[in-house]
């Protein structure tokens, strides 16, 4: 009894201190549906509405990693270069000046991060692209946009949706459609997503939810 | 209540609890013995408390975070996708070919390249701890100038004017160069180097190599290292040779042995017996261990020939005669080893063919060694295994490109030349002699009477602190080169070294690290400019040697380029080498052993400085997996230990943890004591590699160097340092250590389960064993 007593004093005593540490940290502000990201000052301006919206160029023109691999990348410099290299109308502006000096000095442009995850998820760019831009053959702008937000209406990008576990999780709890309309799945390709029974919905067309392992994200 | 007032009051309101925890903690304590489990758990669950206070995105850092892109770049890479390139892993000298991931331009993981017939895709621990070489803290990262005791980072073009300011006068025979062993193009250079000056004091030298057992077998079989088939024979007989932990090409060796075990030709398994008189890794894997007195193993393989011989097999006139006087009952007395296990051993090489006979480095380190190894290769010419088990190796058809093996006669010749002040300019590269040479020879001494002392390094160690110009390494993962293995297995092989990452500390204001190829070539323009002119670097250089040679490397069929990016593809050139037969003259002549020794009442131990698996000869002490991987027999990390066997123990008085002090003719070391019954009563053994005065943070101040107390007495037939002839008298300090190793207080027991069940060798039933 008298070592129970002993520990539960023990117990209180670190929690308190903890607490107290706690307490004195900065507590993030909770988050709500339509909170934006933070402002983030980029080295360079970069017009995502002038690229995507006004020239209709497929994010993935640019972003071609995110089709290829678990994580996007940041686009070469030498992308940049390869088109604005024969633009010779926008030569003289500001941005693309500074463009190009990075480009001289062979020096990477240090771009800030907008989109960050914490260190224990590993989100799969490229699973999510297969499935509903290849498999579902839905248009970029919008699978990109599912996670990414109205990218092509921005300038300089910033984070628009929550990407917190929840918000991931409500996605992954939807039915999404296995095959495009009027496909036909492939071999046990429903289970592969779910992991369980795809269901039929009343229109006739085959269904699953996104995988709910805990392991798919937490490796 | 908002949530602003909670956060007010809640602060005081913990710092308070906080105060009175800490003195009701205190009063407790105080009180009662505190429990140490009791402690664990409090402590866990404080972990507890933080993790969950520490929830939240707090990790994410937008905004932040830099992510730097490529400038330019390659299709193939792709962030978080790895990619492959093959190299040759250069942490020993057998040779292997390895497969480097690479990730983000960063090379993370060294594997065995499967192609290669040495290791096909495998590798060993010292290989894989590559990587720690490359990434190591401890790297020189610019050229150093002795000014007075420190050293002045200089420019490369001030390096190459200052030694050829100091090369300009020097006739060849005041130069010296020393160096690891070496082979391919760098080895072409190097010699080039010294033939501008008409220098041949080339001095290639390494402290542990198999260089009597060369010898030897150049005189029984007529190549130096020909090809031992381990797969396909029956039964091992090997002579302290550690084929599976340190000895020539143990990749290679450890994948014929499991093929030898598993009997693939016909489901015999093979059986291995081990005749050593200090357990290592290959003897823990024996049948049969059987412990010999040191320096008896010659006259034990003449017992063994006498003894089979006596039992029916028939013996040419020159070898009865040599055997003559190897009757069991003296060879027994001799060596310690029964006459009843010398009649197994006979009865096992009689009903099992082909067999194999290796002559290790154990049986080698002796005054007598050349000796003990003529006796051991003439029992396998009388067992027939010559052109069976013991075959002619595949000669590399360039001659320029083989392998320029070290030894330590070397040493020997160049600390005589330098205490006599013949040399003006020393290079030194891939040695370390400051460290390796044995105390005996006084070579750091010696080494201050050279006039100019250039020296080649990727860290700092001990040979590189007492130079008077510290060039930097590129690391092996950021250089070229070519290499040419001295064990060839199946075939013949040029291996492919080539960068697998750029450099990391790269060329910045004439400074950074540059490749032992690049340096030597631009050497070489100082001296033949016309010659070299067309080189604008050592790439450029070995691209162009290997094109010029193109068909005979087998690319007749393809263009250059082609051929170029296949080689690097496949990271080895396969050729067509050529064979000798193996001459089978038996070697009596000139075959004479020394009784063994008398005990020394004053030094009464032999000292056996075993090679490690992973330190060898200290070179790789700085790599942390190295040093936190246990030796396999005794479990120790991090530090040096003296093995003594528990009679002897008993006898001294000594525990495991005493420190003891190991005092012999040249010196004695401190170390904790280890009792381990794989050794012979009247020996001790500590481990070669570590005990570095410096080297970096990761070897600096790690146990003690058993190559320091070595007395100088060499093989007499070739000259080589006789390893294993020092004695010592091992007498307690009175301080102890707990002596930090994985296998658990309760020892070598298995944790008291009989999970391999082992028997002492006077209770072994001999006739019911194979």
């Amino acid at each position: 009894m008298h070592r129970f007593l002993r520990l539960s004093v023990l117990l209180m005593g670190l929690f308190a201190a903890v607490g107290s540490y706690a307490a004195d940290a900065p507590q993030s502000e909770p988050m709500t549906e339509d909170d934006l990201g933070p402002a983030i000052e980029q080295p360079i301006e970069f017009p995502h509405v002038r690229h995507a919206k006004d020239m209709q160029i497929n994010c993935m023109y640019c972003h071609t990693y995110a089709r290829r691999s678990a994580v996007a990348g940041i686009p070469p410099l030498q992308k940049c270069i390869g088109c604005h290299n024969w633009i010779d109308s926008v030569k003289d502006k500001p941005r693309i000046k500074t463009l190009f000096e990075y480009w001289e000095a062979k020096k990477a442009i240090p771009w800030k991060k907008v989109h960050d995850l914490p260190d224990f998820v590993r989100f799969n760019h490229e699973r999510h692209i297969k499935r509903f831009y290849f498999q579902l053959n839905r248009p970029v702008q919008e699978v990109c946009g599912y996670c990414h937000g109205d990218v092509k209406e921005m300038t300089v990008a910033r984070r628009q949706k929550l990407l917190s576990m929840g918000w991931c999780v409500a996605c992954h709890q939807k039915d999404h459609p296995v095959t495009a309309e009027g496909g036909t799945p492939i071999g046990n390709q429903a289970y592969w997503y779910g992991m369980r029974k795809p269901l039929i919905d009343v229109s006739g067309i085959i269904k699953a939810k996104g995988p709910n392992d805990c392991s798919v994200c937490h490796k | 209540m908002n949530s602003g007032s909670i956060k007010q009051l809640k602060k005081p309101l913990a710092i308070r609890l906080g105060e009175q925890t800490v003195l009701a903690k205190s009063l407790v304590m105080a009180e009662h013995p505190f429990d140490r489990r009791d402690f664990l758990k409090v402590l866990g669950w404080g972990g507890a408390a933080v993790a969950l206070s520490g929830c939240g995105n707090g990790s994410v850092e937008d905004g932040k975070e830099t992510v730097v892109s490529y400038v330019e770049t390659n299709d193939y890479m792709i962030p978080s996708i790895s990619v492959y390139f093959n190299s040759t892993c250069t942490q020993c000298d057998a040779g292997c070919s390895i497969t480097g991931r690479i990730r983000e331009g960063r090379v993370l993981k060294l594997e065995g390249n499967p192609d290669s017939t040495i290791n096909r895709g495998k590798t060993c621990g010292l290989g894989q701890a590559g990587v720690q070489h490359h990434y190591n803290p401890d790297r020189v990262r610019e050229p150093l100038l002795r000014t007075g005791d420190s050293g002045e980072a200089i420019t490369w073009e001030k390096a190459y004017a200052l030694i050829a300011e100091k090369m300009k006068d020097v006739s060849g025979e005041e130069i010296a160069f020393l160096s690891g062993g070496v082979s391919g193009h760098l080895k072409v250079l190097l010699g080039n180097y010294l033939d501008s000056f008409r220098s041949k004091n080339h001095f290639v030298y390494e402290a542990i190599a198999p260089a009597v057992m060369r010898a030897a077998n150049k005189k029984s079989y007529g190549v130096e290292m020909p090809r031992f088939n381990i797969s396909k024979a029956k039964v091992v007989l090997s002579f302290g040779a550690d084929f599976l932990g340190a000895w020539v090409s143990p990749v290679h060796f450890s994948q014929q042995y499991a093929q030898f075990r598993k009997g693939d030709e016909d489901g015999q398994r093979g059986v291995l017996v081990q005749i050593e008189s200090k357990m290592t890794l290959t003897g823990a894997n024996a049948d049969r261990w059987l412990v010999v007195r040191p320096g008896t193993e010659g006259i034990l393989a003449l017992g063994i020939i006498n003894a089979l011989g006596a039992a029916g097999l028939r013996l040419s006139g020159d070898v009865a005669g040599a055997v003559k006087g190897y009757d069991k009952a003296r060879v027994s007395k001799d060596t310690g080893v029964s006459a009843e296990q010398i009649d197994k051993i006979v009865a096992l090489l009689k009903a099992r063919t082909p067999s194999l006979v290796l002559a290790g480095s154990a049986a080698e380190g002796y005054a007598h060694g050349s000796q003990n190894a003529a006796a051991i290769n003439l029992l396998n010419q009388v067992l027939g295994n010559v052109g069976k088990t013991v075959e002619a190796a595949e000669v590399v058809p360039f001659p320029q490109m083989a392998p320029t093996t070290g030894n330590t006669a070397a040493l020997k010749k160049l600390n005589d030349g330098l205490a006599a002040g013949k040399y003006k300019v020393l290079f030194s590269y891939a040695a370390n002699p400051v460290f390796t040479a044995p105390g005996a020879m006084k070579f750091k001494d010696n080494l201050a009477k050279a006039g100019f002392k250039v020296v080649f390094a990727h860290y700092l160690d001990e040979t590189a602190l007492q130079a008077d110009l510290v060039l930097p390494l590129d690391s092996a993962l950021e250089d070229w080169g070519t290499q040419v293995p001295e064990y060839l297995a199946t075939c013949a092989q040029i291996n492919i070294q080539q960068p697998l990452m750029e450099k990391l500390h790269a060329n910045t204001d004439g400074k950074g690290t540059r490749g032992m190829g690049d340096i030597l070539l631009t050497l070489l323009k100082q001296r033949r400019a016309e010659e070299y002119k067309g080189f604008a670097d050592y790439y450029a250089y070995l691209r162009g040697a290997l094109l010029k040679n193109k068909v005979a490397l087998g690319g007749h069929k393809v263009d250059d380029d082609t051929f170029w990016n296949e080689t690097l593809s496949k990271g080895i050139i396969k050729l067509e080498g050529h064979v000798s037969a193996l001459s089978s003259r038996s070697g009596t002549a000139g075959l004479s052993l020394p009784s063994p020794a008398a005990i020394d009442a004053q030094y009464p131990l032999q000292l056996i400085p075993s090679v490690n698996a992973s330190l060898r000869d200290g070179r790789h002490t700085n790599q942390p997996w190295l040093q936190e991987s246990p030796d396999p027999l005794t479990t120790i990390v991090w530090d040096s230990w003296v093995e003594i066997h528990p009679r002897k123990a008993a006898e001294l008085g000594i525990e495991e943890g005493d420190i003891v002090e190991v005092t012999g003719k040249n010196g004695s070391v401190k170390v904790q004591a280890y009792l381990f019954p794989g050794i012979h009563p009247d020996a001790i053994s500590i481990p070669l590699g570590r005990g570095h005065e410096a080297l970096g943070r990761y070897a600096k101040g790690y146990g003690v160097n058993p190559f320091q107390i070595l007395d100088a007495v060499f093989d007499k037939e070739t000259g080589e340092l006789a390893l294993h002839e020092t004695r010592v008298k091992v007498s307690k300090t009175g301080s102890r250590v707990i002596v930090v190793k994985d296998e658990g207080p309760v020892g070598g027991r298995q944790m008291g389960k009989k999970i391999a069940a082992r028997l002492p060798s006077d209770k072994v039933k001999l006739s019911e064993e194979i």
